[in-house]
């Protein structure tokens, strides 16, 4: 394989499967070759959780060999995810590998908890987790806790994410109902600024979703002294949740544009609702931005069909079910249903089983 | 017999005993019970005691429960495969003449020699495939991996043998097939006593093997040198009516029984070099689960192997039509069995083999009148196949005398002479003689496909079968490096798929048009193109995957976004001028979606009205409307489905009406649950039901999609007759092939191809005369493989700690920890020491479970350092050769020691360089320790587990050869004759102890006066001179004397009386013993002779001894 992209879903999907992976020419044209922290940071935590796997890299950093091993989980873990990217990078590996380990996974990550590229911990917490009951995977164990905020450029931020095993294997799932949006809530966090930022994006985002729904309730979140990280920051996640327990997000987080100066919270909390009705307008039980995740737990599944509807493909969606091919052999029928607008997807799941499990 | 039969014992009531006494009672309550009144009403007598009834519900539930298996879901759907039904017995049992009774029985058709699966058809709904399991070990493992129905032979007259309690041991491992036992050659038995003594011996004993009603047929004899035709038929009712219950590990690996094993290595490449790689073929029925293209495959007795191309063809022995009529009419009791040699079609991935006995072939006459009279009418075909006959000369003959110019200049070049120069051409015609007449004689053609004609027109000349075959693969390949859009896999597959694809290649882009020539193709778009849009969408995703990837800079645009943030401006910018070429292909016009994409403006009142719907405030019916389209395909879920585990066939409800009824039915069950709670379904229904559901789900999802990309979603599916090819086999596969011994195909999944350490929970087998060592080789069958390997044996302490072993325990699990190709947990593994057949003795050592998969294990063994003091404080001590380095100490500072008397410590610091020997420790102990003590600390070391495992290649080597792989260090000894080697110091010597002497205890005199008299010591020094006391005469006084003296007398005579008594009793006991050991020695002597008469009246008279040697239970 070539180029440093989808490096996540390769590195996932590989250990998934147990096959050894071999990327070459990792930005061998960029002004800056090679591995970027963060992914070097993915792996170590891949080393981590893992027991027996082999990484290979060469001294610019181009070329990469993986040999995965086998996923151990544990308790206690701490990774420092770096400044390069949000902790929100990692989570989206470390909740499938979890599932599938020997022990379940407790781990403690630090680093930026809300940037403007990857999903926040708070999208996280209240979007993608439950997501995974759709799956049968046993929601008690599962878990994130926000202990500090961190912002960028600096970080600071700490969340522990308790992740239990499957006992066996996912249950497929046919998750082809939209159903209605019955409430939007979302959190708005600041930190290391006014508390009344909050407040304004909380204005702003009702402004919009009001004329929809009256049901909208977003709580605000203001940190101080340590748990604040070490830059200052602000931001708002919002969930919509349908009438059939479909769950679909978006998020906004202040970034520095150019110059030092931040967005206007009244901007994001706009944008924030904006992009919610975005998604809901191009339905699907999920928002674009977790269709990968969903094509993934699709393909682990047991050899049952799942069925499940999407928005529109996007494109890091459309990587995902070719890579799923490509290590899983699952492929998916995709069929547009016109009448709305949306895709549905049908696979039939590649048997995976949590092997690594020991029996008693 | 009737005799016999007439004269029955009657039964005799016991006239003593506690049964007895029972019975009397018995009789007593009748007579009391009567007509009285207290019993009349039988509501009354529900339950007297409470603690009876609670008791009876107990065994009841009980019983109730154990009845419950969790439920194992099979997802096969359609036609199932032909169950395998293996015969398995020593040899000389009986068990070719009972296949080739069945198979008589069912088709009429008497086989001579079995070799390979035979399948026939057993009726409308039932396929069976015989297969005879060789008398060799490694057979008998691939049989119970593979055994739907077991039919064990037992020799009758004989007993049981070794070799039913080992398969029978295998397949208990393996999961559980069905067991009928087949009891043969009771004809032996003149005696119908002994004979009904013997049946049910064996009955009981394989009762207690499987289970109690294990069904157990007896064949009692030969007619005709067959079985009698009643038997059989009863056997083969049995047989048609088994239900068989879904095993764990085939439900979940798929797997193939080869039916046939073509070698189709290129004919030149075997003349050069008779030792090349080959390439294989292997067809069989896929049963298990379904197999992908993808996936590996391992072949037992071979190893790990990925297939190169799967093809699916005809079923060569479909079941009848489903018209209504009774049984099979005899056009429908099909035969194959073509590594059997019988059976007149075979199917080849492009062609189709008819054979005809000789006897059976008519030429047409080629009298010249027959074609004129039919005249220009006649079929092409016919004319050229008449022409051919017509011809004196062979084709070789012909090749002989024709000749080519190559070149105008060139000298004219006959056949003979290029024959010559090039060796190699000689290959595929001397290949193409053997495929056309096999060696019996019998003669074999080729029917060609109309479809295949027109294409290998040119080549069918030559007639070179394999050659083209080959070549036609060749062009595939060809096409997969140019078109870069296919998949490998899907290149390798049928040609008509292949063709398919690249059809939809063509059209997308455009660049080649539709030519007349390829007008049947355009059939072939129509039906794809049912799903049209279907297709767009799956192409993009699908389709280019290659070439997208080729594309290096588009890919960088379409990563996720923040890709670009870690770009250079300069590279940013000529990704921006890079087309969306993917994207013109547009489904919907739809462009990559982004979360911080195009965004509608949301201010306005228009678009908001347009999502108005999407929400609760909204219109709902019109909400449920868009939903519709979900409604009608859950409507298809509930389609025909036939509930397997009941045979019940549902049909799709024809109209609303019976829907309606359903749901009413549902509700009604619904309320019904709700009122009675403790009537509702245990959790296993529960189960049950939604395995059903599930089953029904993705019948319904998956019957509107096409072949082609159903093969592509879930893989060849169950029932289907595949023909797998396979490149690079070692040549011995080939050339040590013995139709015998069934090639076993079985898939892996992808976690368990590779290696690591596995962990079982294993214990010897109790008919296994010794334990196992540590470290010793053991041949494991895991899963479908089976491979030699190291393992370390451990036990769990309580803490958790594995602690190594250095013997297998006698009767008591053991974990046991090798380095081998994965195996799943919960997988049962049987083990051995040696696979040959020449062993008397139970060859089936061990049985597990594999409990867990690992990189790396720890298991330790106990390590005890010693050290001696050098230098003792008070409480403190110096300890010397316990360690080497200051480094090693700094390791243990802390643990803590013992002194051998029992004195604890602990280990403080190493003492400084240079002040003591290197290595020397400082301790402090909890007293004052000696000179002499020893110092130990108790460590635990860990043991390496030997990263080592060999598969066995059985299928590699000739079938009489035993395999040999690692050899025990016991083997090497004593072929070496070489000693164990003993340590002295570990030898056992009488211990010498010297009684110890304390010296006695002084107490200075000042102190003796100081203590109180209790606590001075009271003995004193002997004295010299005697006391003046004892030196004292005593005068008695008359009267003293005189009692004194009576005293005296009196005591004399008890002494006298004791003594003898003493003597008498002693004379007694003796006479005692005497009579006893005589007796003893009596009935010693009787219980021997006992003995002696019950073993010769259990022998079976007039036993032949020329029979082969056998290995007795």
């Amino acid at each position: 394989m070539k180029g440093a992209q989808h490096f996540r879903q390769r590195l996932v999907l590989s250990t998934l499967s147990n096959t050894a992976l071999r990327i070459d020419d990792i930005r061998a044209d960029s002004e800056a070759p090679g591995l970027c922290d963060f992914e070097a940071s993915l792996l170590r935590l891949v080393e981590k959780i893992s027991n027996g796997c082999g990484i290979e890299i060469n001294e610019t950093g181009t070329k990469l060999r993986y040999k995965p091993g086998i996923l151990a989980g544990g308790r206690n873990l701490v990774h420092d995810c770096g400044t390069g990217r949000g902790i929100g990078y990692f989570l989206e590996p470390l909740i499938i590998l979890g599932l599938f380990g020997k022990k379940p996974l407790s781990i403690t990550l630090r680093g930026i908890t809300n940037d403007s590229r990857d999903p926040c911990v708070d999208t996280f917490r209240t979007a993608t987790l439950p997501m995974l009951k759709h799956f049968g995977v046993p929601i008690e164990g599962l878990e994130l806790k926000v202990v500090a905020r961190g912002a960028p450029p600096l970080g600071g931020g700490e969340v522990v994410l308790k992740v239990p095993i499957v006992p066996k294997s996912l249950t497929a799932a046919t998750w082809v109902d939209e159903g209605m949006v019955k409430r939007i809530r979302g959190v708005s966090y600041s930190t290391r600024v006014s508390p009344h930022m909050a407040n304004r994006m909380v204005d702003a985002a009702r402004g919009v979703l009001n004329r929809l729904l009256p049901d909208v309730y977003i709580f605000t979140d203001h940190y101080t002294g340590s748990e604040s990280g070490k830059s200052p920051g602000y931001g708002i996640s919002l969930v919509a949740e349908t009438t059939t327990g479909c769950i679909l997000s978006s998020e906004c987080a202040a970034t520095h544009s150019g110059a030092s100066e931040l967005q206007l919270p009244e901007d994001l909390g706009t944008q924030a609702a904006m992009s919610l009705l975005q998604e809901i307008k191009l339905g699907g039980v999920v928002d674009s931005t977790h269709q990968g995740l969903l094509f993934i737990l699709c393909a682990l599944c047991p050899e049952d069909v799942s069925k499940v509807r999407v928005g529109k493909l996007s494109s890091y969606g459309i990587k995902t079910l070719q890579h799923i091919k490509e290590f899983l052999g699952v492929q998916f029928s995709i069929k547009p249903d016109p009448a709305t607008g949306t895709v549905l997807l049908t696979c039939v799941g590649s048997g995976f089983q949590n092997l690594y499990r020991k029996v008693s | 017999m009737a005799d016999e039969e007439a004269a029955h014992k009657q039964h005799r009531a016991s006239r003593a005993g506690a049964s007895a006494g029972a019975s009397k009672l018995k009789k007593k309550k009748k007579n009391d019970r009567g007509p009285s009144t207290k019993q009349s009403n039988p509501k009354a007598f529900t339950f007297r005691s409470a603690v009876r009834a609670k008791r009876q519900q107990a065994v009841s539930a009980e019983r109730q429960q154990r009845k419950l298996h969790v439920p194992i879901l099979d997802r096969a759907t359609g036609e199932p495969p032909p169950f395998v039904i293996v015969v398995q017995g020593p040899p000389q049992v009986g068990k070719s003449l009972l296949v080739q009774c069945l198979v008589k029985h069912y088709t009429k058709h008497s086989l001579s020699n079995i070799s390979g699966p035979i399948t026939i058809i057993a009726g409308k709904h039932r396929r069976l495939q015989f297969i005879e399991c060789a008398n060799d070990l490694n057979a008998m493992i691939d049989a119970a991996k593979f055994a739907d129905l077991v039919l064990l032979l037992i020799d009758g007259s004989y007993g049981f043998e070794m070799e039913t309690f080992e398969f029978l041991n295998l397949l208990q491992v393996h999961g559980f097939p069905k067991v009928m036992g087949v009891l043969t050659h009771l004809d032996k038995f003149k005696d119908v006593k002994a004979l009904r003594k013997t049946k049910k011996q064996l009955k009981s004993r394989f009762w207690t093997e499987i289970y109690d009603g294990a069904k157990l047929f007896y064949l009692s004899g030969l007619i005709h040198g067959k079985y009698s035709k009643r038997e059989i038929h009863n056997l083969a009712r049995f047989i048609s009516v088994a239900k068989f219950r879904p095993l764990q590990w085939r439900t979940t690996h798929p797997y193939m029984i080869a039916d046939r094993f073509e070698d189709v290595t290129a004919p030149e490449d075997v003349d050069a070099n008779p030792k090349c790689d080959r390439n294989v073929t292997i067809y069989g029925y896929l049963r298990g689960t379904n197999l992908k293209k993808t996936m590996k495959v391992h072949i037992a007795g071979v190893g790990d192997c990925s297939m190169s191309a799967v093809t699916l063809l005809p079923d060569p022995c479909p079941l009848p039509s489903a018209a209504k009529k009774r049984g099979l009419r005899e056009k429908e009791k099909l035969l194959y069995a073509p590594m059997a040699d019988v059976g007149d079609m075979l199917y080849d991935k492009d062609a189709v083999y008819i054979n005809i006995s000789d006897h059976q072939v008519q030429f047409s006459k080629n009298c010249e009148d027959a074609e004129k009279t039919q005249g220009k009418d006649g079929d092409v075909g016919e004319t050229m196949v008449k022409s051919l006959q017509q011809s004196k000369y062979s084709i070789d003959e012909k090749l002989q005398q024709s000749f080519i110019q190559f070149f105008k200049s060139s000298a004219i070049q006959s056949a003979s002479d290029s024959e010559a120069d090039e060796s190699d051409e000689s290959g595929p015609e001397k290949d193409d003689a053997m495929a056309t007449v096999s060696e019996d004689g019998r003669l074999r053609r080729r029917v060609m496909f109309p479809n295949e004609a027109d294409e290998e027109g040119a080549a069918e000349e030559n007639g070179d079968e394999e050659r083209m075959v080959h070549g036609e693969g060749e062009g595939e390949e060809e096409e997969e490096g140019e078109g870069e859009g296919e998949e490998e896999e899907e290149g390798e597959g049928e040609g008509e798929e292949g063709k398919e694809e690249q059809e939809n290649e063509e059209n997308e882009d455009g660049k080649l048009e539709m030519g007349n020539a390829l007008q049947w193709k355009q059939g072939l778009m129509n039906r794809v193109g049912a799903s049209k849009s279907n297709v767009n969408l799956m192409q993009v995703v699908y389709g280019h995957v290659e070439a997208s990837s080729k594309d290096k800079d588009f890919q960088e645009d379409i990563s996720d976004s923040d890709e670009e943030l870690f770009k250079p401006k300069r590279q940013r910018h000529q990704a921006s001028k890079v087309p969306f070429s993917v994207f013109n292909l547009s489904f919907f016009g739809l462009k990559a979606f982004l979360s911080s994409g195009h965004v509608d403006d949301w201010h306005n009142q228009e678009v908001i009205e347009a999502i108005r719907d999407r929400f609760v405030t909204g219109d709902w019916n019109k909400a449920s409307q868009r939903q519709k389209g979900e409604v009608e395909e859950d409507d298809l879920v509930y389609g025909d489905f036939e509930d397997l585990e009941t045979g019940e066939q549902h049909v799709a409800a024809e109209n609303h009406e019976d829907a309606e009824r359903r749901l009413k039915k549902l509700a009604l069950r619904a309320a019904f649950d709700a009122k009675y709670p403790f009537l509702s379904h245990f959790c296993i229904d529960i189960l049950k039901e939604d395995m059903e559901l599930q089953k029904q789900r993705n019948a319904a999802e998956l019957q509107d999609i096409d072949a082609t990309t159903r093969i592509e979603m879930e893989g060849f599916s169950v029932g289907t007759y595949l023909r797998v090819e396979f490149r690079g086999m070692p040549y011995e596969l080939v050339h040590h092939f013995d139709a015998r011994h069934p090639i076993l195909v079985g898939g892996i999944s992808k976690s368990e191809e590779s290696a690591g350490f596995m962990q079982v929970r294993l214990k010897k087998h109790r008919w296994h005369k010794k334990v196992l060592k540590n470290r010793d080789p053991l041949v494991v069958s895991a899963g479908w493989r089976r491979y030699q390997t190291l393992p370390v044996y451990s036990l769990e302490d309580r803490n958790g700690r594995h602690r190594m072993l250095k013997y297998t325990p006698e009767h008591m699990h053991c974990i046991a920890t090798f380095w081998g190709p994965l195996a799943p947990p919960n997988t049962g593994i049987v083990t051995f020491q040696n696979l040959s057949n020449s062993q008397p003795l139970f060859r089936i050592t061990g049985t597990g479970v594999v409990l867990e998969w690992d990189q790396s294990v720890q298991i330790v063994k106990k390590l005890k350092l010693v050290g001696y003091p050098y230098k003792i404080y008070k409480k403190t001590a110096f300890i010397r050769d316990m360690f080497t380095s200051e480094l090693e100490v700094a390791r243990f500072e802390g643990a803590s020691v013992r002194t051998v008397s029992g004195i604890r410590g602990q280990i403080k610091k190493a003492v400084k360089a240079g002040s003591g020997k290197e290595g020397s420790v400082r301790c402090t102990f909890e007293d004052k320790i000696l000179m002499s003590d020893i110092v130990f600390l108790r460590t635990w070391t860990k043991v390496d587990i030997p990263r080592f495992f060999n598969p066995v290649t059985t299928l590699l080597q000739s079938r009489d050869t035993v395999w040999k792989g690692m050899k025990t260090v016991a083997e090497l000894r004593s072929e070496q004759n070489v000693s164990v080697p003993v340590n002295k110091n570990s030898l056992y010597r009488p211990t010498e102890r010297q009684p110890r002497r304390f010296n006695p205890l002084q107490i200075p005199k000042a102190l003796q006066a100081a203590l109180p008299f209790k606590s001075k010591p009271k003995l004193s020094a002997k004295r010299k001179k005697p006391l003046l006391e004892s030196a004292r005469a005593v005068v008695l006084e008359p009267n003293e004397r005189k009692v004194v003296s009576l005293v005296q007398q009196l005591t004399t005579i008890q002494n006298d009386k004791a003594k003898k008594r003493k003597l008498e009793q002693r004379k007694k006991k003796e006479a005692y013993t005497a009579q006893k050991a005589k007796e003893e020695e009596e009935s010693k002597k009787r219980r021997r002779e006992e003995i002696r008469e019950r073993h010769r009246s259990q022998a079976v008279p007039g036993r032949p001894l020329n029979k082969k040697p056998r290995r007795n239970v």
